[in-house]
């Protein structure tokens, strides 16, 4: 295991350095705008002078290229992106830091949810072979993957939001936005606090449940390690639920996870179609190897052969392709942000560059591309986990 | 027994050994006819086997109808249509429909209520007088196949307009990024050492970040016409994960004994990346160019949808136009004005992608099904 | 620990000396968009418990697809039309898929060509080792026994005992190739089948290997079922030997007479088209032509398109496997025109 751990801090140190790479090329692309950031703020009459003479300060305005570029990177490390311009004086820091973790529970669900049943669906269906199923299939999947994104969306709020109500007289799932405004009103909470609740307690029973994996296959016989495995994540997905059944935050919680539905479907579904074709494609791929034969020989039953030495292997290029898939997720979900105004890190980038805030959209991507590097990164690990020969 | 095939007498196949004893082989026909039939032999055997693939000729339909949807426009606008009320960005036509004035709506898709009709046509209609209010946007009809939009433009003639960005957006996005991809991974695989590992890191830098909002800030800062666009779009792909595939086509390439042969005979680093290596890999190269138009399309109508871009018509302006007026979240009324756009954009990028797809499995034989 | 007791279900143990293995005129075709491919045409051997039989031939002549048929495992679209194939008394055909998945590996077990990728690359070998005991032994065993049980299977084909908490691709070939042997070994078959055990290594590890593979034999009293198109590597392990040709067995002796005097044509040209470093210099006799298309076999014997001793009757009727004397079988008409031994048979000497 050591070994994997260089691996690991050899990829954070690239992407470290890959990351600074990316801010300073960001710091040339604001830089070549003409004239300076303070002349933005010469039009705007909320912003006091002293504010303007601050900011020159503070971006370095006044000194040649190098200095402009430490100020530039010394704000970003120390968190000072500045204020908002549309939304001054509020600091771009505070906007982000609402904003974040709502995005972040999109996109952990979406991918989450699109992985692990794209994955199941791709490796039940390889063993199905079949000239209507490779129809079916490549039709549905490549429809599904190709489809123009914001049209599907709107295609999802017009079926789910409008279409069922005028069939069936019910609207299962709202239309946009993060809560109904109506229902909160006196509410004892405000909604962060009730977010980050659900956000916390689902974090902290899956890492339970990890916890729990890690421990029985240590300790346990691997047939054993397996079943533990597979309750203790049943068991973390369930708690979150019970504990707010019973928590005074429950109308609440229930409001938001209402309104959560429908865009972490419409994101997941693409990523979905996607990961089935290609966990498909690996897995009979995966079937013609020697290994398999073996397996075979040795007089193991379909089933174990299929899931314990198949889907093993074919699960590697699904986990490269996650990177690729990252790409995806980010920008799919910044454009389901803003259809569903779902008020994330996405909305914000958006009304950003609508309103011209120069700062504030700088800030959003910036964190954007954090995450990007983040998500990248659990991805390398994950590979180099999954597959020994990488370690080497 | 059988015997050994018989081997023929070298004059029977009309070559002249005398010319070779000392001097240069001197071939049968002109290099270049070679070439082109070699050629003209492979593409016929490729053809051949794309065909096969259902799919790939699918999507190479889609591609011709829409081609000839974008070329049959223009002639439309000259002879059939009117430009003045069919022109895609400057036309208008608002086409009246008639409802009864009455006490009580029973159908309201023919009948309007007073209190209605007094505020859309004049104060003075009475229970039981026709009102004819001008639409806009109006639903399809015979003088507006697909309806109009909510400036009054024929849908169809939008619709059939923009196929023309579309096309230059893939082209030019796709031309663009196969250059680059092309020369950035064959220079990798043969100059190894700084060059490859400075062009490798930068691919990943290019993977790393998102597309997305990069283009969306880029739209925030510079205005985005579709050229600039297309370029952007090229680049960003060009550098980035193609480059990485094409460097390992291109290392294969680099390692089999036709390459040592041509260095052996004396041939410049330069001829041997642009006479032998790009060419092998030439194929992988078309290959993702396809990918890289569905890409492209996609982009530039999500892009243009958020209202980011600086050109006059296009699927995703369509669509844009629609949402901004707030006609697509207030229900389902105006199906015309968010389907014909969508769909276009799906079908055609959906089209690149299949053939794209089928390409492969000419390419890696490994991929046909047997 | 290396004794397991006799399962009483199915097939007995077979005392050494005993029939093992009976394949009686076992015919197969691969069904293929264009037709049927008859890979395998009344294909007859048997083999007793404690002896070793190899399979010669060149590639495509049926070796492995009628290997295979004793594990069950032949290609989905393979048709087994006629014939018995019988372990122990039980014909394997005639079994369910859940009744001969539990003879797999515990009666018979098989070294595949291309045993280097035989290996799962995400497990250790330990723990590829242990599934196969975790589903055959007939006591469930502890992590602390099953790792005992690995490490004398190790020990056996001289592999150190740490390396069963490796991955594959940390062994060099040889090394995999002797894991390979030992995980085959790990259930205590009857029967091994080693399908070109050593034709991806190079020679000093291949005679390594081959004498391992006799003495673990010996020690074991195990049966062997050899295939091999290298003529050396059957000469050398074997002690009966059936040379097959387009899905037959043209002929079938003990080894040593194979290799000393030939009866049937095709072994003849074989073992005369291959130089011998000690024997008399002498001229090659080639084997011209190549092997029939299976789709459409030559009628009558399937060797006569390239058979210098073909005669009409060659053309048209198919020989039967005659015993031409004690224990040696033959399937031609001309067998008495084939020179007796090698060396007078080649031609003039050098």
């Amino acid at each position: 295991m050591p070994k994997l751990f260089i691996f690991i801090s050899k990829r954070l140190v690239q992407m470290a350095l890959l990351f600074i790479i990316f801010l300073t090329i960001l710091f040339f692309l604001l830089d070549a705008q003409p004239g300076d950031l303070s002349q933005q703020y010469i039009g705007n009459p909320d912003i006091p002078p002293e504010e303007k003479a601050r900011l020159a300060e503070r971006l370095g305005l006044d000194q040649p290229l190098w200095g402009r570029y430490l100020a530039y990177m010394r704000n970003f490390f120390t968190g000072d992106f500045g204020n908002s311009l549309s939304q001054y004086p509020t600091s771009v820091t505070h906007l982000i830091g609402q904003a974040l973790p709502r995005t972040l529970a999109l996109f952990l669900l979406a991918t989450l949810l699109a992985y692990y049943l794209g994955f199941i669906t791709g490796k039940v269906l390889a063993w199905r072979r079949g000239k209507f199923t490779e129809y079916a299939l490549t039709v549905g999947g490549v429809g599904l993957y190709t489809v123009f994104y914001p049209w599907f969306a709107l295609i999802m709020i017009w079926f789910f939001g409008f279409g069922l109500r005028q069939w069936t007289g019910f609207r299962i799932f709202p239309i946009g936005k993060f809560i109904d405004v109506s229902d909160w009103t006196g509410a004892a909470y405000t909604t962060n606090q009730v977010f980050i609740a659900m956000i916390v307690v689902a974090t902290l029973s899956m890492l339970a449940a990890l916890v729990i994996t890690w421990a029985a296959r240590r300790w346990l016989d691997p047939r054993y390690a397996v079943r533990v495995r597979n309750y203790a994540f049943l068991a973390g997905a369930i708690f979150p639920f019970l504990y707010f059944w019973f928590s005074p935050m429950r109308p609440f919680a229930w409001d938001i996870l209402h309104h959560t539905f429908l865009p972490v479907m419409t994101l997941s579904a693409v990523s979905f179609a996607g990961i089935m074709l290609l966990t498909r494609g690996a897995m009979l791929e995966t079937l013609r190897e020697d290994y398999i034969l073996t397996a075979r020989a040795k007089g193991l039953p379909e089933k174990v052969i299929r899931d314990r030495h198949a889907a093993r292997n074919a699960l590697l290029p699904v986990v490269t392709s996650l990177v690729l898939a990252l790409a995806f997720v980010i920008g799919g979900g910044i454009i389901t942000e803003t259809i569903f105004a779902w008020p994330g890190l996405g909305l914000l980038l958006y009304h950003a560059v609508i309103l011209e805030d120069i700062p504030l959209a700088m800030g959003a991507l910036s964190i954007i591309a954090v995450l990007a590097l983040v998500g990248h990164l659990v991805a390398d690990i994950l590979y180099a986990y999954l597959d020994p020969r990488i370690r080497y | 027994m059988t015997e050994p095939a018989d081997l023929q007498e070298p004059a029977a196949v009309g070559l002249d050994l005398a010319d070779t004893a000392g001097g240069g082989f001197v071939p049968p026909e002109p290099l270049w006819r070679i070439r082109l039939r070699l050629f003209l032999k492979a593409l016929r055997r490729n053809w051949g086997l794309f065909v096969q693939n259902k799919i790939g000729v699918t999507g190479l339909v889609v591609i011709v109808l829409f081609a000839l949807m974008g070329i049959l426009h223009p002639v439309l606008m000259g002879r059939v249509w009117e430009p003045a009320i069919y022109d895609p960005v400057r036309g208008y036509d608002a086409p009246t429909k008639d409802w009864l004035v009455v006490e009580e709506v029973q159908d309201p898709d023919s009948e309007m209520d007073l209190a209605t009709a007094r505020l859309m046509s004049n104060p003075f209609v009475k229970v039981g007088s026709i009102v004819s209010i001008p639409q806009q946007p109006a639903p399809p009809s015979g003088k507006h196949l697909l309806g109009t939009d909510p400036l009054g433009r024929d849908i169809l003639s939008q619709l059939m307009y923009s196929t023309r960005a579309a096309f230059a957006m893939g082209a030019i996005a796709a031309l663009t990024a196969t250059l680059i991809a092309t020369t950035v991974g064959s220079f990798a695989a043969y100059y190894p050492g700084w060059v490859d590992t400075g062009l490798m890191r930068f691919a990943d830098l290019i993977l790393l970040v998102p597309l997305i909002p990069i283009l969306i800030v880029v739209g925030a800062l510079f205005t985005l016409t579709l050229p600039l666009l297309g370029i952007l779009i090229g680049v960003l792909s060009g550098f980035g994960g193609t480059a990485i595939v094409l460097k390992s086509q291109a290392l294969q390439v680099k390692v089999k004994p036709f390459i040592d042969a041509a260095r052996v005979s004396g041939g410049s680093n330069r001829h041997i990346i642009f006479r032998h290596i790009i060419p092998n890999v030439m194929p992988l190269s078309f290959l993702y160019m396809m990918f890289t138009v569905t890409e492209a399309i996609a982009l530039e109508a999500t892009l243009s949808f958020l209202g980011l871009m600086n050109i006059q018509m296009s699927w995703g302006i369509m669509i844009h136009v629609a949402n901004n007026q707030g006609y697509l979240l207030s229900g389902m009324t105006y199906w015309w004005l968010l389907f014909p756009s969508g769909l276009a954009v799906t079908l055609l990028a959906g089209a690149f992608f299949l053939v794209g797809r089928a390409m492969d499995e000419v390419i890696n034989p490994r991929l046909r099904a047997r | 620990m290396t004794n397991k007791p006799n399962e009483t279900t199915q097939t007995t143990e077979v005392q050494p000396g005993d029939t093992l293995v009976e394949v009686k005129n076992l015919t197969m075709d691969y069904v293929v968009k264009e037709g049927r491919v008859s890979a395998v045409s009344d294909v007859s051997f048997t083999l007793k418990r404690g002896g070793s039989l190899g399979l010669v031939g060149e590639s495509g002549c049926g070796k492995t697809s009628a290997a295979l048929t004793l594990l069950r495992l032949q290609a989905e679209n393979a048709e087994i039309t006629h014939g018995e194939v019988l372990l122990g008394g039980l014909d394997l055909l005639k079994l369910s898929e859940e009744q001969m998945r539990r003879h797999r590996w515990s009666d018979v077990a098989m070294v595949f060509q291309g045993a280097m990728n035989a290996w799962n690359p995400v497990y250790r070998v330990g723990d590829q080792i242990r599934e196969a005991l975790d589903l055959h032994w007939p006591v469930k065993l502890s992590r602390a026994q099953a790792r005992e049980r690995i490490a004398e299977l190790f020990a056996l084909v001289g592999l150190p005992a740490d390396d069963m908490d490796r991955y594959p691709h940390e062994f060099s070939g040889g090394m995999r190739q002797r894991a390979t042997i030992a995980m085959a070994l790990s259930c205590n078959p009857q029967l091994i089948i080693a399908d070109e055990p050593t034709t991806a290594l190079d020679v000093i590890v291949q005679d390594q290997i081959l004498k391992e593979l006799k003495t673990i034999q010996a020690e074991l009293g195990m049966s062997m079922i050899y295939i091999s198109h290298d003529i050396a590597v059957i000469a050398e392990v074997t002690d009966h030997t059936g040379v097959m040709y387009a899905g037959k067995i043209v002929e079938y002796a003990d080894t040593g007479h194979v290799f000393a005097t030939p009866r049937h044509p095709y072994s003849w040209l074989l073992l005369s088209s291959t130089p011998s470093i000690t024997g008399p210099r002498r001229k090659l006799a080639p084997l011209v032509g190549e092997p029939p298309d299976l789709m459409k076999p030559p009628p009558g014997c399937r060797f006569h398109p390239r058979c210098p001793f073909a005669t009409d009757q060659c053309r048209t009727d198919e020989p039967p496997m005659e015993e031409i004397s004690e224990d040696r079988f033959a399937a031609c008409w001309n067998h008495q025109q084939v020179p007796v031994g090698l060396s007078e048979a080649a031609g003039e000497e050098i």
